[in-house]
Protein backbone atom coordinates (compact mmCIF):
# COMPACT_ATOMS: atom_id res chain seq x y z
CA UNK A 1 0.00 0.00 0.00
CA UNK A 2 1.50 3.33 -1.05
CA UNK A 3 0.34 5.05 2.12
CA UNK A 4 2.23 2.80 4.48
CA UNK A 5 5.37 2.96 2.34
CA UNK A 6 5.09 6.72 2.42
CA UNK A 7 4.58 6.90 6.18
CA UNK A 8 7.33 4.44 7.01
CA UNK A 9 9.62 6.43 4.76
CA UNK A 10 8.66 9.60 6.62
CA UNK A 11 9.14 7.70 9.86
CA UNK A 12 12.73 6.75 9.22
CA UNK A 13 13.39 10.22 7.84
CA UNK A 14 12.27 11.77 11.13
CA UNK A 15 14.35 9.27 13.09
CA UNK A 16 17.42 10.18 11.01
CA UNK A 17 17.89 13.21 13.23
CA UNK A 18 19.01 10.80 15.97
CA UNK A 19 21.66 9.02 13.87
CA UNK A 20 24.50 10.76 15.70
CA UNK A 21 23.20 10.29 19.23
CA UNK A 22 21.84 6.73 19.18
CA UNK A 23 24.55 4.08 19.36
CA UNK A 24 24.39 1.31 16.72
CA UNK A 25 21.78 3.24 14.78
CA UNK A 26 20.99 0.52 12.24
CA UNK A 27 20.21 -1.96 14.99
CA UNK A 28 17.99 0.74 16.50
CA UNK A 29 16.04 1.21 13.24
CA UNK A 30 15.76 -2.52 12.88
CA UNK A 31 14.34 -3.02 16.38
CA UNK A 32 11.89 -0.14 15.88
CA UNK A 33 10.20 -2.13 13.13
CA UNK A 34 9.71 -5.23 15.28
CA UNK A 35 6.70 -5.80 17.55
CA UNK A 36 7.15 -5.64 21.33
CA UNK A 37 7.22 -8.72 23.55
CA UNK A 38 4.12 -9.19 25.76
CA UNK A 39 5.11 -8.17 29.28
CA UNK A 40 3.26 -8.17 32.59
CA UNK A 41 3.95 -7.05 36.14
CA UNK A 42 3.14 -9.32 39.07
CA UNK A 43 0.83 -7.47 41.48
CA UNK A 44 2.02 -8.29 44.98
CA UNK A 45 -1.01 -6.57 46.52
CA UNK A 46 -2.94 -9.70 45.50
CA UNK A 47 -0.41 -12.48 44.98
CA UNK A 48 3.24 -13.43 45.33
CA UNK A 49 5.73 -14.29 42.61
CA UNK A 50 5.84 -18.01 43.58
CA UNK A 51 2.03 -18.28 43.62
CA UNK A 52 1.67 -16.54 40.25
CA UNK A 53 4.48 -18.51 38.61
CA UNK A 54 3.03 -21.80 39.77
CA UNK A 55 -0.34 -20.81 38.30
CA UNK A 56 1.34 -20.03 34.96
CA UNK A 57 3.25 -23.31 35.07
CA UNK A 58 0.07 -25.23 35.69
CA UNK A 59 -1.79 -23.38 32.93
CA UNK A 60 1.07 -24.11 30.53
CA UNK A 61 1.81 -20.42 29.91
CA UNK A 62 5.48 -19.89 29.06
CA UNK A 63 7.31 -16.97 30.67
CA UNK A 64 10.71 -15.43 31.16
CA UNK A 65 11.60 -13.27 34.16
CA UNK A 66 13.14 -9.86 33.58
CA UNK A 67 16.75 -9.67 34.65
CA UNK A 68 16.48 -6.20 36.17
CA UNK A 69 13.05 -6.48 37.79
CA UNK A 70 11.91 -9.55 39.74
CA UNK A 71 8.21 -8.72 39.32
CA UNK A 72 8.40 -8.31 35.54
CA UNK A 73 7.65 -11.20 33.17
CA UNK A 74 7.69 -11.71 29.44
CA UNK A 75 4.77 -13.95 28.60
CA UNK A 76 4.37 -16.40 25.81
CA UNK A 77 0.69 -15.56 25.09
CA UNK A 78 -1.01 -13.41 22.50
CA UNK A 79 -3.85 -12.07 24.61
CA UNK A 80 -2.81 -11.67 28.25
CA UNK A 81 -6.09 -9.79 28.87
CA UNK A 82 -7.92 -13.11 28.55
CA UNK A 83 -5.97 -14.85 31.30
CA UNK A 84 -7.79 -15.57 34.56
CA UNK A 85 -4.78 -14.11 36.33
CA UNK A 86 -5.44 -10.77 34.65
CA UNK A 87 -9.07 -10.70 35.78
CA UNK A 88 -8.07 -11.73 39.29
CA UNK A 89 -5.81 -8.66 39.36
CA UNK A 90 -2.73 -10.84 39.90
CA UNK A 91 -0.97 -9.31 36.89
CA UNK A 92 -1.05 -6.06 34.98
CA UNK A 93 -0.18 -5.83 31.31
CA UNK A 94 2.52 -3.18 31.28
CA UNK A 95 5.36 -2.46 28.88
CA UNK A 96 8.69 -3.56 30.34
CA UNK A 97 10.44 -0.18 30.27
CA UNK A 98 7.40 1.61 31.71
CA UNK A 99 7.96 -0.38 34.92
CA UNK A 100 11.16 1.61 35.40
CA UNK A 101 10.12 5.14 36.58
CA UNK A 102 8.44 3.88 39.79
CA UNK A 103 11.55 1.80 40.52
CA UNK A 104 13.70 4.93 40.22
CA UNK A 105 11.25 7.00 42.29
CA UNK A 106 11.17 4.27 44.97
CA UNK A 107 8.13 5.44 46.99
CA UNK A 108 8.04 4.04 50.53
CA UNK A 109 5.06 2.79 52.56
CA UNK A 110 3.45 5.71 54.40
CA UNK A 111 4.79 8.47 52.14
CA UNK A 112 2.69 10.99 50.20
CA UNK A 113 3.24 10.68 46.47
CA UNK A 114 2.05 12.77 43.55
CA UNK A 115 1.55 11.11 40.17
CA UNK A 116 0.80 14.23 38.13
CA UNK A 117 0.01 12.54 34.78
CA UNK A 118 -1.34 9.20 35.91
CA UNK A 119 -3.79 7.75 33.37
CA UNK A 120 -4.26 4.91 32.54
CA UNK A 121 -2.55 4.09 35.81
CA UNK A 122 0.02 1.34 35.33
CA UNK A 123 2.66 3.26 37.23
CA UNK A 124 0.30 4.50 39.96
CA UNK A 125 -0.80 0.92 40.66
CA UNK A 126 2.83 -0.19 40.70
CA UNK A 127 3.62 2.48 43.29
CA UNK A 128 0.65 1.42 45.35
CA UNK A 129 2.22 -2.03 45.46
CA UNK A 130 5.67 -0.64 46.32
CA UNK A 131 4.00 1.16 49.23
CA UNK A 132 2.07 -1.95 50.38
CA UNK A 133 -1.13 0.10 50.08
CA UNK A 134 0.03 2.51 52.84
CA UNK A 135 0.33 6.28 52.73
CA UNK A 136 -1.10 8.24 49.83
CA UNK A 137 -0.83 8.41 46.07
CA UNK A 138 -2.66 11.21 44.31
CA UNK A 139 -3.23 9.87 40.80
CA UNK A 140 -4.02 12.94 38.74
CA UNK A 141 -4.83 13.31 35.05
CA UNK A 142 -6.35 16.28 33.26
CA UNK A 143 -8.15 14.13 30.70
CA UNK A 144 -11.64 13.28 31.90
CA UNK A 145 -11.92 10.53 29.27
CA UNK A 146 -8.83 8.85 30.69
CA UNK A 147 -10.07 9.01 34.30
CA UNK A 148 -12.39 6.06 33.56
CA UNK A 149 -9.64 3.58 32.61
CA UNK A 150 -7.47 5.01 35.39
CA UNK A 151 -10.09 4.24 38.02
CA UNK A 152 -10.81 0.82 36.51
CA UNK A 153 -7.14 -0.19 36.59
CA UNK A 154 -6.60 1.01 40.15
CA UNK A 155 -9.69 -0.86 41.29
CA UNK A 156 -8.82 -4.12 39.52
CA UNK A 157 -5.32 -4.00 40.97
CA UNK A 158 -6.53 -3.31 44.51
CA UNK A 159 -5.01 0.14 45.08
CA UNK A 160 -6.54 1.38 48.34
CA UNK A 161 -3.99 4.12 49.06
CA UNK A 162 -4.94 6.14 46.00
CA UNK A 163 -7.16 9.08 45.28
CA UNK A 164 -7.96 10.12 41.74
CA UNK A 165 -8.08 13.81 40.81
CA UNK A 166 -8.48 15.58 37.49
CA UNK A 167 -6.68 18.90 37.67
CA UNK A 168 -4.65 20.49 34.95
CA UNK A 169 -1.30 19.50 36.41
CA UNK A 170 0.12 22.98 35.78
CA UNK A 171 -2.34 24.31 38.31
CA UNK A 172 -2.42 21.45 40.80
CA UNK A 173 -3.44 22.92 44.19
CA UNK A 174 -0.96 23.59 46.98
CA UNK A 175 0.12 20.57 49.05
CA UNK A 176 3.39 18.99 50.19
CA UNK A 177 4.39 15.59 48.81
CA UNK A 178 7.39 13.45 49.73
CA UNK A 179 8.02 12.47 46.11
CA UNK A 180 6.49 13.08 42.70
CA UNK A 181 6.35 11.37 39.34
CA UNK A 182 5.88 13.35 36.13
CA UNK A 183 5.34 10.77 33.40
CA UNK A 184 4.68 13.50 30.92
CA UNK A 185 2.53 13.71 27.80
CA UNK A 186 5.02 13.50 24.93
CA UNK A 187 5.43 12.76 21.23
CA UNK A 188 5.67 9.03 22.14
CA UNK A 189 8.28 8.10 19.54
CA UNK A 190 9.38 5.28 21.80
CA UNK A 191 6.01 3.53 21.44
CA UNK A 192 6.38 3.06 17.67
CA UNK A 193 6.86 -0.68 18.08
CA UNK A 194 3.30 -0.86 19.38
CA UNK A 195 1.80 2.09 17.49
CA UNK A 196 3.67 2.31 14.18
CA UNK A 197 1.76 5.46 13.18
CA UNK A 198 3.16 7.73 15.89
CA UNK A 199 6.37 8.73 14.17
CA UNK A 200 4.60 10.24 11.19
CA UNK A 201 2.96 12.75 13.56
CA UNK A 202 6.25 13.83 15.12
CA UNK A 203 8.08 17.03 14.25
CA UNK A 204 10.44 19.46 15.89
CA UNK A 205 7.62 21.97 16.14
CA UNK A 206 5.40 19.46 17.96
CA UNK A 207 8.23 18.66 20.38
CA UNK A 208 8.78 22.36 21.10
CA UNK A 209 5.06 22.84 21.80
CA UNK A 210 5.12 19.88 24.16
CA UNK A 211 8.26 21.21 25.81
CA UNK A 212 6.52 24.24 27.27
CA UNK A 213 3.74 22.05 28.70
CA UNK A 214 6.28 19.57 30.07
CA UNK A 215 8.35 22.33 31.71
CA UNK A 216 5.26 23.76 33.41
CA UNK A 217 4.18 20.33 34.66
CA UNK A 218 7.63 19.47 35.96
CA UNK A 219 8.10 22.86 37.65
CA UNK A 220 4.74 22.50 39.38
CA UNK A 221 5.58 18.99 40.56
CA UNK A 222 8.88 20.16 42.03
CA UNK A 223 7.18 23.04 43.82
CA UNK A 224 4.71 20.56 45.33
CA UNK A 225 7.50 18.30 46.62
CA UNK A 226 9.21 18.88 49.96
CA UNK A 227 12.75 20.30 49.88
CA UNK A 228 15.14 17.36 49.50
CA UNK A 229 12.37 15.20 47.99
CA UNK A 230 12.82 13.17 44.80
CA UNK A 231 10.99 13.97 41.56
CA UNK A 232 11.22 11.61 38.59
CA UNK A 233 10.58 12.98 35.12
CA UNK A 234 10.00 10.44 32.36
CA UNK A 235 8.84 10.32 28.75
CA UNK A 236 8.54 7.67 26.07
CA UNK A 237 10.24 9.76 23.41
CA UNK A 238 13.76 10.20 22.05
CA UNK A 239 13.37 13.90 21.26
CA UNK A 240 15.96 15.85 23.31
CA UNK A 241 13.64 18.90 23.20
CA UNK A 242 11.19 16.95 25.41
CA UNK A 243 13.84 15.35 27.61
CA UNK A 244 17.13 17.08 28.43
CA UNK A 245 15.62 20.31 27.03
CA UNK A 246 12.93 20.13 29.74
CA UNK A 247 15.16 19.10 32.62
CA UNK A 248 17.65 21.87 31.81
CA UNK A 249 14.89 24.39 32.45
CA UNK A 250 14.21 23.30 36.05
CA UNK A 251 17.79 23.30 37.34
CA UNK A 252 17.07 26.44 39.37
CA UNK A 253 14.66 24.30 41.47
CA UNK A 254 16.26 20.86 41.53
CA UNK A 255 19.51 18.95 41.02
CA UNK A 256 19.91 15.98 38.69
CA UNK A 257 21.07 12.77 40.35
CA UNK A 258 22.63 9.75 38.73
CA UNK A 259 21.15 6.29 39.25
CA UNK A 260 21.85 2.79 38.01
CA UNK A 261 19.56 -0.15 37.46
CA UNK A 262 21.55 -3.38 37.38
CA UNK A 263 20.61 -5.62 34.47
CA UNK A 264 19.19 -2.84 32.28
CA UNK A 265 21.28 -1.29 29.50
CA UNK A 266 21.05 2.45 28.92
CA UNK A 267 22.79 5.46 27.42
CA UNK A 268 23.65 8.74 29.16
CA UNK A 269 21.60 11.91 28.77
CA UNK A 270 22.81 14.53 26.30
CA UNK A 271 24.74 17.57 27.60
CA UNK A 272 23.98 19.39 24.33
CA UNK A 273 22.04 18.94 21.10
CA UNK A 274 21.68 20.91 17.88
CA UNK A 275 23.48 23.92 19.29
CA UNK A 276 21.59 23.91 22.60
CA UNK A 277 23.77 23.60 25.67
CA UNK A 278 21.79 21.70 28.28
CA UNK A 279 24.57 21.45 30.86
CA UNK A 280 27.07 18.78 31.84
CA UNK A 281 24.88 17.38 34.67
CA UNK A 282 22.35 16.21 32.07
CA UNK A 283 24.53 13.15 31.39
CA UNK A 284 23.13 11.83 34.70
CA UNK A 285 19.76 11.27 33.02
CA UNK A 286 19.31 7.90 31.32
CA UNK A 287 18.09 7.09 27.80
CA UNK A 288 16.69 3.63 27.06
CA UNK A 289 16.70 2.63 23.42
CA UNK A 290 14.60 -0.24 22.02
CA UNK A 291 17.59 -2.26 20.80
CA UNK A 292 19.37 -2.07 24.16
CA UNK A 293 16.87 -4.19 26.09
CA UNK A 294 14.27 -5.19 23.45
CA UNK A 295 11.72 -2.77 24.94
CA UNK A 296 10.04 0.48 23.97
CA UNK A 297 12.05 3.69 24.20
CA UNK A 298 12.20 5.81 27.37
CA UNK A 299 13.90 8.72 29.06
CA UNK A 300 14.22 9.00 32.84
CA UNK A 301 15.60 11.83 34.96
CA UNK A 302 15.93 11.64 38.72
CA UNK A 303 15.77 15.07 40.34
CA UNK A 304 16.03 16.24 43.91
CA UNK A 305 14.39 19.44 44.98
CA UNK A 306 16.89 21.98 46.31
CA UNK A 307 16.77 22.69 50.01
CA UNK A 308 16.43 26.41 49.30
CA UNK A 309 14.72 26.58 45.96
CA UNK A 310 13.85 29.85 44.31
CA UNK A 311 10.33 29.63 42.92
CA UNK B 1 -19.84 9.37 36.47
CA UNK B 2 -20.58 11.81 39.20
CA UNK B 3 -17.88 14.29 40.02
CA UNK B 4 -17.88 14.90 43.71
CA UNK B 5 -15.65 16.48 46.24
CA UNK B 6 -14.08 14.84 49.24
CA UNK B 7 -17.02 16.19 51.24
CA UNK B 8 -19.28 13.69 49.47
CA UNK B 9 -17.57 10.97 51.51
CA UNK B 10 -18.70 10.42 55.10
CA UNK B 11 -16.52 8.41 57.49
CA UNK B 12 -18.25 5.21 58.66
CA UNK B 13 -17.73 3.35 61.87
CA UNK B 14 -14.83 1.00 61.26
CA UNK B 15 -16.06 -1.66 63.72
CA UNK B 16 -19.29 -2.08 61.77
CA UNK B 17 -17.38 -2.77 58.59
CA UNK B 18 -14.71 -4.96 60.16
CA UNK B 19 -17.29 -7.07 61.96
CA UNK B 20 -19.06 -7.80 58.69
CA UNK B 21 -15.88 -9.31 57.27
CA UNK B 22 -15.23 -11.21 60.47
CA UNK B 23 -18.73 -12.61 60.86
CA UNK B 24 -19.30 -13.59 57.26
CA UNK B 25 -15.80 -14.71 56.28
CA UNK B 26 -13.77 -15.05 59.47
CA UNK B 27 -11.31 -12.42 58.28
CA UNK B 28 -9.21 -11.08 61.14
CA UNK B 29 -9.40 -7.38 61.94
CA UNK B 30 -5.60 -7.19 61.61
CA UNK B 31 -6.09 -7.30 57.85
CA UNK B 32 -7.74 -3.86 58.01
CA UNK B 33 -5.14 -2.23 60.21
CA UNK B 34 -4.51 1.31 59.06
CA UNK B 35 -7.44 1.47 56.65
CA UNK B 36 -10.37 3.84 57.03
CA UNK B 37 -13.87 3.37 55.62
CA UNK B 38 -16.06 6.01 54.01
CA UNK B 39 -19.53 6.07 52.65
CA UNK B 40 -20.76 7.80 49.52
CA UNK B 41 -24.20 7.02 48.18
CA UNK B 42 -24.86 3.35 48.85
CA UNK B 43 -21.25 2.25 48.62
CA UNK B 44 -18.55 1.86 51.26
CA UNK B 45 -15.00 2.71 50.22
CA UNK B 46 -11.73 1.69 51.86
CA UNK B 47 -8.90 4.21 52.00
CA UNK B 48 -5.45 4.20 53.53
CA UNK B 49 -5.75 7.38 55.60
CA UNK B 50 -8.13 8.36 58.39
CA UNK B 51 -8.88 11.64 56.60
CA UNK B 52 -9.40 12.48 52.97
CA UNK B 53 -6.87 15.03 51.73
CA UNK B 54 -8.32 18.36 50.62
CA UNK B 55 -8.63 17.80 46.88
CA UNK B 56 -11.52 17.71 44.45
CA UNK B 57 -11.63 13.91 44.26
CA UNK B 58 -13.00 11.77 41.44
CA UNK B 59 -12.70 8.78 43.75
CA UNK B 60 -10.85 7.62 46.84
CA UNK B 61 -9.37 4.21 47.50
CA UNK B 62 -11.62 1.36 46.46
CA UNK B 63 -15.27 0.36 46.65
CA UNK B 64 -15.48 -2.57 49.03
CA UNK B 65 -19.14 -3.00 50.03
CA UNK B 66 -22.45 -2.31 48.37
CA UNK B 67 -25.23 -1.38 50.79
CA UNK B 68 -27.85 -1.67 48.06
CA UNK B 69 -28.35 -5.29 48.99
CA UNK B 70 -29.34 -6.79 52.30
CA UNK B 71 -27.17 -8.19 53.70
CA UNK B 72 -24.43 -5.90 52.46
CA UNK B 73 -22.55 -7.29 49.50
CA UNK B 74 -18.75 -7.34 49.29
CA UNK B 75 -17.35 -6.21 45.94
CA UNK B 76 -15.34 -8.63 43.83
CA UNK B 77 -12.34 -6.30 44.09
CA UNK B 78 -12.43 -6.26 47.89
CA UNK B 79 -12.60 -10.06 47.94
CA UNK B 80 -9.69 -10.27 45.49
CA UNK B 81 -7.68 -8.16 47.95
CA UNK B 82 -8.78 -9.62 51.30
CA UNK B 83 -10.58 -12.88 50.46
CA UNK B 84 -7.45 -14.99 50.81
CA UNK B 85 -7.67 -14.32 54.56
CA UNK B 86 -11.17 -15.81 54.72
CA UNK B 87 -11.64 -18.84 56.98
CA UNK B 88 -15.20 -19.69 55.97
CA UNK B 89 -17.77 -19.28 53.21
CA UNK B 90 -15.16 -19.95 50.56
CA UNK B 91 -15.81 -22.12 47.50
CA UNK B 92 -12.82 -23.37 45.53
CA UNK B 93 -13.54 -24.31 41.92
CA UNK B 94 -11.72 -26.74 39.64
CA UNK B 95 -10.39 -25.60 36.25
CA UNK B 96 -13.54 -26.38 34.32
CA UNK B 97 -15.88 -24.74 36.83
CA UNK B 98 -13.63 -21.70 37.17
CA UNK B 99 -13.77 -21.21 33.42
CA UNK B 100 -17.57 -21.41 33.46
CA UNK B 101 -17.81 -19.08 36.45
CA UNK B 102 -15.63 -16.53 34.62
CA UNK B 103 -17.98 -16.84 31.64
CA UNK B 104 -20.81 -15.69 33.92
CA UNK B 105 -22.58 -19.05 34.21
CA UNK B 106 -24.41 -20.17 37.30
CA UNK B 107 -23.00 -23.45 38.58
CA UNK B 108 -24.95 -26.34 40.06
CA UNK B 109 -22.98 -27.41 43.09
CA UNK B 110 -23.26 -28.16 46.77
CA UNK B 111 -20.70 -26.76 49.19
CA UNK B 112 -20.19 -26.62 52.95
CA UNK B 113 -20.98 -22.90 53.15
CA UNK B 114 -23.82 -20.75 54.42
CA UNK B 115 -26.39 -19.30 52.07
CA UNK B 116 -25.36 -15.83 50.86
CA UNK B 117 -22.25 -14.16 49.49
CA UNK B 118 -19.15 -16.31 49.23
CA UNK B 119 -15.50 -15.95 48.22
CA UNK B 120 -15.00 -17.92 45.02
CA UNK B 121 -11.45 -19.14 44.44
CA UNK B 122 -9.50 -21.21 41.96
CA UNK B 123 -6.40 -23.01 43.25
CA UNK B 124 -6.49 -20.72 46.24
CA UNK B 125 -6.42 -17.45 44.22
CA UNK B 126 -9.57 -15.37 44.54
CA UNK B 127 -11.82 -14.97 41.51
CA UNK B 128 -14.42 -12.80 43.23
CA UNK B 129 -17.90 -12.73 44.68
CA UNK B 130 -20.52 -15.43 44.25
CA UNK B 131 -24.02 -15.86 45.65
CA UNK B 132 -24.66 -19.31 47.07
CA UNK B 133 -28.06 -20.86 47.56
CA UNK B 134 -28.13 -24.57 48.34
CA UNK B 135 -27.28 -26.36 45.10
CA UNK B 136 -26.37 -23.26 43.15
CA UNK B 137 -23.57 -20.69 42.82
CA UNK B 138 -24.42 -17.51 40.94
CA UNK B 139 -21.64 -15.30 39.59
CA UNK B 140 -21.54 -11.75 40.97
CA UNK B 141 -18.55 -10.75 38.87
CA UNK B 142 -18.76 -7.32 37.31
CA UNK B 143 -19.31 -7.61 33.60
CA UNK B 144 -15.86 -6.41 32.66
CA UNK B 145 -14.36 -9.28 34.67
CA UNK B 146 -16.05 -11.94 32.56
CA UNK B 147 -13.96 -13.92 30.14
CA UNK B 148 -16.08 -14.78 27.17
CA UNK B 149 -15.24 -17.16 24.37
CA UNK B 150 -14.57 -15.12 21.21
CA UNK B 151 -16.37 -17.65 19.06
CA UNK B 152 -19.63 -18.38 20.85
CA UNK B 153 -20.07 -15.76 23.51
CA UNK B 154 -23.00 -16.52 25.81
CA UNK B 155 -25.39 -13.69 26.45
CA UNK B 156 -24.63 -11.25 29.23
CA UNK B 157 -26.92 -11.60 32.19
CA UNK B 158 -26.26 -8.74 34.53
CA UNK B 159 -27.08 -9.68 38.09
CA UNK B 160 -29.04 -7.16 40.07
CA UNK B 161 -26.47 -5.27 42.10
CA UNK B 162 -23.58 -6.09 39.77
CA UNK B 163 -20.64 -3.96 40.66
CA UNK B 164 -20.41 -1.40 37.94
CA UNK B 165 -17.23 -0.15 36.43
CA UNK B 166 -18.28 3.46 36.14
CA UNK B 167 -18.84 4.06 39.82
CA UNK B 168 -22.52 4.96 39.58
CA UNK B 169 -24.05 5.05 42.98
C1 LIG C 1 2.39 9.19 29.21
S1 LIG C 1 0.73 9.41 29.74
C2 LIG C 1 0.81 8.85 31.43
C3 LIG C 1 0.89 7.34 31.61
C4 LIG C 1 0.71 6.91 33.06
N1 LIG C 1 1.71 7.52 33.92
C5 LIG C 1 0.72 5.41 33.24
O1 LIG C 1 1.73 4.86 33.70
O2 LIG C 1 -0.28 4.75 32.93
C6 LIG C 1 0.56 11.15 29.91
C7 LIG C 1 -0.75 11.61 30.51
O3 LIG C 1 -0.68 13.01 30.74
C8 LIG C 1 -1.98 13.53 30.69
N2 LIG C 1 -1.92 15.01 30.58
C9 LIG C 1 -1.77 15.75 29.47
N3 LIG C 1 -1.74 17.07 29.80
C10 LIG C 1 -1.89 17.13 31.15
C11 LIG C 1 -1.98 18.22 32.07
N4 LIG C 1 -1.88 19.49 31.67
N5 LIG C 1 -2.14 17.92 33.38
C12 LIG C 1 -2.23 16.64 33.80
N6 LIG C 1 -2.17 15.58 32.96
C13 LIG C 1 -1.99 15.82 31.64
C14 LIG C 1 -2.59 12.80 29.52
O4 LIG C 1 -4.01 12.79 29.61
C15 LIG C 1 -1.98 11.41 29.63
O5 LIG C 1 -2.86 10.52 30.25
Amino acid sequence: MPISIHSSHMASEHLERYRDIIPDFDAFLDSMSRPLPVTVRINTLKTSAPELLSRLDRAGVGYERMRWYPLGLRLDVEKPGRLMEFHMGLIHVQEEISMLPPVVLDPLPGERILDLCAAPGGKAAQMSMQMSNRGLIVANDSSSARIVPLRANLERLGAVNTIVTSYDGRRFPEYTFDRALVDAPCSSEGTARRHPGVISRCSVKRSMDLQSLQVSLLRRAIQLTKPGGVVVYSTCTFAPEENEGVVSRVLDLADVESFTVPGLRSSPGLPSWNGNDYGEELVKCRRYYPHENDTGGFFVAKLRRRLSAGE
Amino acid sequence: MSRSSAEGFQPVNKDTVVSMWRERFGISEDVFKGFGFFRRGRMIWAFSLPEIPPFRCESIGMRVISMRESPWKPTTYALQLWGRHARKNVIDLNDEMARRFFAGESLELRAQVERGYVVVTHMGSVIGCGLYTPGKLISQLPRERRILDDQNAPEHHAQPGDTQQDGTE
